[in-house]
């Protein structure tokens, strides 16, 4: 059995732990409600969570990697992954995590794969289960995790781009509530950006 | 009864494991994007409200007064004496946790601190220390202090109680959870009030209030600009409609005063929601002589004053009052706005009425009687259009909204604060073909606040916002997703401005608009040209051709 098998096999025990996991980075009391609550207007964090987990999950097991197994080759299957990721980095770029606390979670995969496939193959032990390869060139467990370590730069760009998104939000926030209107009325004489886009035209 | 517990093993069943820590010995963290710069001294001054002085919320030293402790002790005095809600909300929680689960800004950041049981239960800590008999005799026993739920105040306290109470908007959806009906916002009001005792408002409230109190409107906009802005809309529309729509201003003996938020006729997209209504006035003026005068001095209907302290709330609320009597109408007419319909409706009566200088409302096109506002003298404008379309005073061009895929975000303060629910869904349909509703547990009575109403509509406070408003959003990208909807449709200043925001962040695709906006696009007003554009000046539905040719 491949590791694609054997994580299609476990499907639902992985995600249940990897959604506890991610769900235990907030306080106590509010982990409790978040697990509980399955109404996904009632909870939007719990229920956001789970689905982007799931969704990644799913574009973990589909991913084709490139046959050098370099990161920067990935991108396509970055960008896939990025917009499976979107709705919980989303969420976790505007609450209380430090950059390295709202990504931590893809990380915790692992040793989530770790322990439940590791279970597995018991009879073998995981160190036996990581070197029975059928791929010349890496185990599948270390295929499984460099397709982790994609996920995890995924996480980080849309990270920085949520990040990014806030920052100019705050920055032009102002400028199109009260500048704009006070440009169409003339109140203020500043060249307006297509002006100054037909100014270096001509 | 076998299936029993025996008491043996209902003790196995107990959690020994101590949890992380108690809420109390968990200290305030204050973080940036969280919180709202400090109100800046001048703005303080202006009011005349105590402690003016710069200080900066991340500072150590606060600055404060040096009897502060005993200006809190006595102002929470003076409230319960005052307040008999306050005193009660003081006294019966039982902390059933029913409430915990329905605040947008606990949904939306995860913090405990924002359940609006505990954020209740910061204030209530040192009520309880203070004014009750049994914390006052468990204090004599070793270790009873905490038995009571009771802490002293400490400045840690203070810093705890300024983060969270401005992580409240005071939206109430928590109270209509409540099986004791206890109001939240109630707590964090008197909680703002004792703030500004000790100099601790925010600056997107105090300055917005000064401004009010000197100019009129809480951008500090001058009567001349104010006028010259609305000309401006004025030529807009002229050459959208190719009409004139002449509105008036100061005019003593008009029928009625129209008073909006200055947001309507400053901050986009609330300008095109402006245009409507002067669209509707002129509509009004040429088919029944209708005649509607705007103030250049009672150019503000929102009330900032509602979240500093009543009194301030009052001072505010009285100009529009005093204007109506000095151009001596019959009744005030109100645009679009949350807050402002919220003073109106459950303060203004006890705080300046009664206006008995003005006439019952009645529509004098339709012979309605506004009875809901008998006594308070101002009608809400969809309530007003409403009535118009229901008597078919109004001619309406749906077809020129046809690209809106419309659903409706009721305001906290028009729907839970006086139960305007239907209305404005009554004149979106007139209007426009497609709406389609939120899910049921986000909207009417139930809806989810912007997360940016109550004076926390500031630019350092993103994180804040889009937190606080990732409920309403999550329902907003249901439908757009779901029925294609690309306009949110509101009546409120704040919603059209922060929600704007919140759309780009989270349902990027969908657009907010004012109701009156869709009306101004809709009517059609005698002797106008044929239309090209909508009031954003994009071609109408069918139109697009044209004007790429």
């Amino acid at each position: 059995m491949d590791i694609n098998q054997q994580l299609e096999l476990k499907k639902e025990e992985i995600l249940k732990k990897w959604f506890e996991s991610a769900i235990n980075s907030y306080p106590e009391d509010t982990a409790k409600f978040l697990k509980k609550s399955k109404n996904q207007f009632d909870n939007p964090v719990g229920s956001a969570t789970l689905q982007s987990l799931e969704n990644t999950f799913r574009d973990i097991l589909e991913m084709k990697i490139s046959k050098n197994y370099k990161y920067s080759q990935d991108i396509v299957e970055q960008n896939k992954i990025e917009n499976a990721l979107d709705p919980i980095i989303r969420i976790r770029a505007v609450q209380n995590f430090s950059a390295s606390e709202a990504v931590a979670f893809v990380f915790e995969l692992k040793n989530i794969v770790k322990s439940t496939i590791g279970k597995l193959n018991d009879q073998n032990s995981l160190e036996e289960f990581r070197g029975s390869s059928s791929n010349s060139v890496i185990s599948s467990y270390e295929l499984f995790e460099h397709k982790v370590d994609l996920v995890a730069l995924a996480a980080f760009n849309r990270f920085m781009k949520c990040r990014e998104n806030i920052f100019l939000l705050k920055a032009t926030e102002a400028k199109r509530r009260i500048h704009s209107a006070f440009e169409r009325a003339g109140l203020v004489t500043e060249l307006n950006e297509n002006e100054l886009v037909g100014s270096s035209k001509s | 009864m076998s299936d029993e517990l025996k008491p043996d093993q209902l003790l196995d069943k107990i959690d020994h494991t101590p949890s992380c820590g108690n809420w109390m010995d968990t200290p305030v963290h204050i973080r940036p994007g969280m919180y709202c710069y400090a109100a800046k001294a001048e703005s303080v001054e202006t009011l005349g409200l105590p402690n003016a002085r710069p200080w900066n919320p991340t500072d150590d030293d606060w600055k404060l007064p040096e009897n502060w402790k005993e200006i809190i002790h006595n102002a929470i005095k003076e409230r319960l004496e005052r307040f008999r809600t306050f005193k009660v909300f003081m006294d019966i929680c039982v902390r059933c946790g029913a409430c915990a689960d329905k605040c947008h800004f606990f949904l939306g950041t995860g913090d405990p601190k924002n359940m609006p049981v505990l954020r209740a239960e910061l204030l209530r800590s040192v009520y309880r220390n203070d004014f009750t008999k049994a914390a006052q005799i468990l204090k004599m026993i070793p270790g009873g202090e905490k038995l009571s739920g009771g802490r002293p105040m400490t400045l840690d306290v203070l810093k705890e109680w300024w983060y969270y109470f401005f992580q409240c908007t005071e939206c109430r959806r928590c109270s209509v959870f409540c099986p004791y009906g206890i109001d939240t916002a109630e707590i964090t009001i008197m909680a703002r009030e004792i703030f500004n005792l000790l100099g601790l408002n925010i600056d997107w409230i105090a300055t917005p209030i000064s401004n009010c109190y000197k100019t009129g409107n809480h951008l500090g906009i001058q009567p001349h600009a104010f006028k010259e802005m609305i000309e401006f809309f004025t030529d807009d529309i002229e050459e959208i409609t190719g009409v004139n729509v002449e509105p008036q201003f100061n005019k003593k003996g008009a029928d009625i005063l129209f008073i909006t938020p200055s947001g309507d006729v400053f901050a986009d997209p609330g300008t095109y929601t402006c245009q409507g209504y002067l669209i509707l006035f002129k509509y009004l003026k040429d088919k029944y002589g209708l005649d509607v005068t705007w103030s250049t001095y009672a150019s503000e209907g929102g009330n900032f004053g509602f979240f500093t302290s009543h009194e301030t709330m009052k001072r505010l609320n009285a100009k529009m009052y005093a204007e109506a009597r000095r151009l001596g109408v019959k009744w005030i007419l109100g645009g679009e706005c949350g807050h402002m319909w919220r003073v109106i409706h459950q303060y203004m009566d006890t705080m300046n009425g009664p206006a008995d200088f003005l006439e019952e409302p009645v529509n004098p096109i339709t012979g309605t009687k506004f009875e809901n506002a008998k006594s308070t003298k101002m009608v809400h404008i969809t309530e007003f259009t409403a009535d118009l379309i229901k008597h078919g005073k109004l001619e309406l061009d749906k077809s020129r909204n046809a690209n809106r895929i419309m659903t409706y975000h009721d305001s906290c303060n028009t729907s839970r604060g006086m139960g305007l629910l239907d209305e404005p869904r009554y004149v979106l349909q007139h209007v426009c073909d497609n709406f389609f509703e939120m899910p049921p547990n986000t909207i009417r009575e139930q809806t989810f606040c912007c997360g940016s109403g109550s004076g926390l509509n500031a630019g350092e406070n993103m994180e804040l916002r889009m937190a606080g408003g990732l409920p309403r959003a999550n329902a907003v990208k249901y439908v757009h997703e779901k029925f294609g909807v690309n306009t949110l449709g509101t009546i409120c200043a704040i919603d059209r401005a922060a929600l704007s925001t919140l759309m780009e962040y989270w349902v990027p695709g969908v657009t907010v608009s004012g109701i009156h906006e869709l009306v101004g696009n809709a009517l059609i007003l005698p002797g106008e040209k044929e239309r090209e554009t909508d009031l954003r000046c994009d071609p109408l539905p069918g139109m697009e051709e044209e004007e790429d040719e």
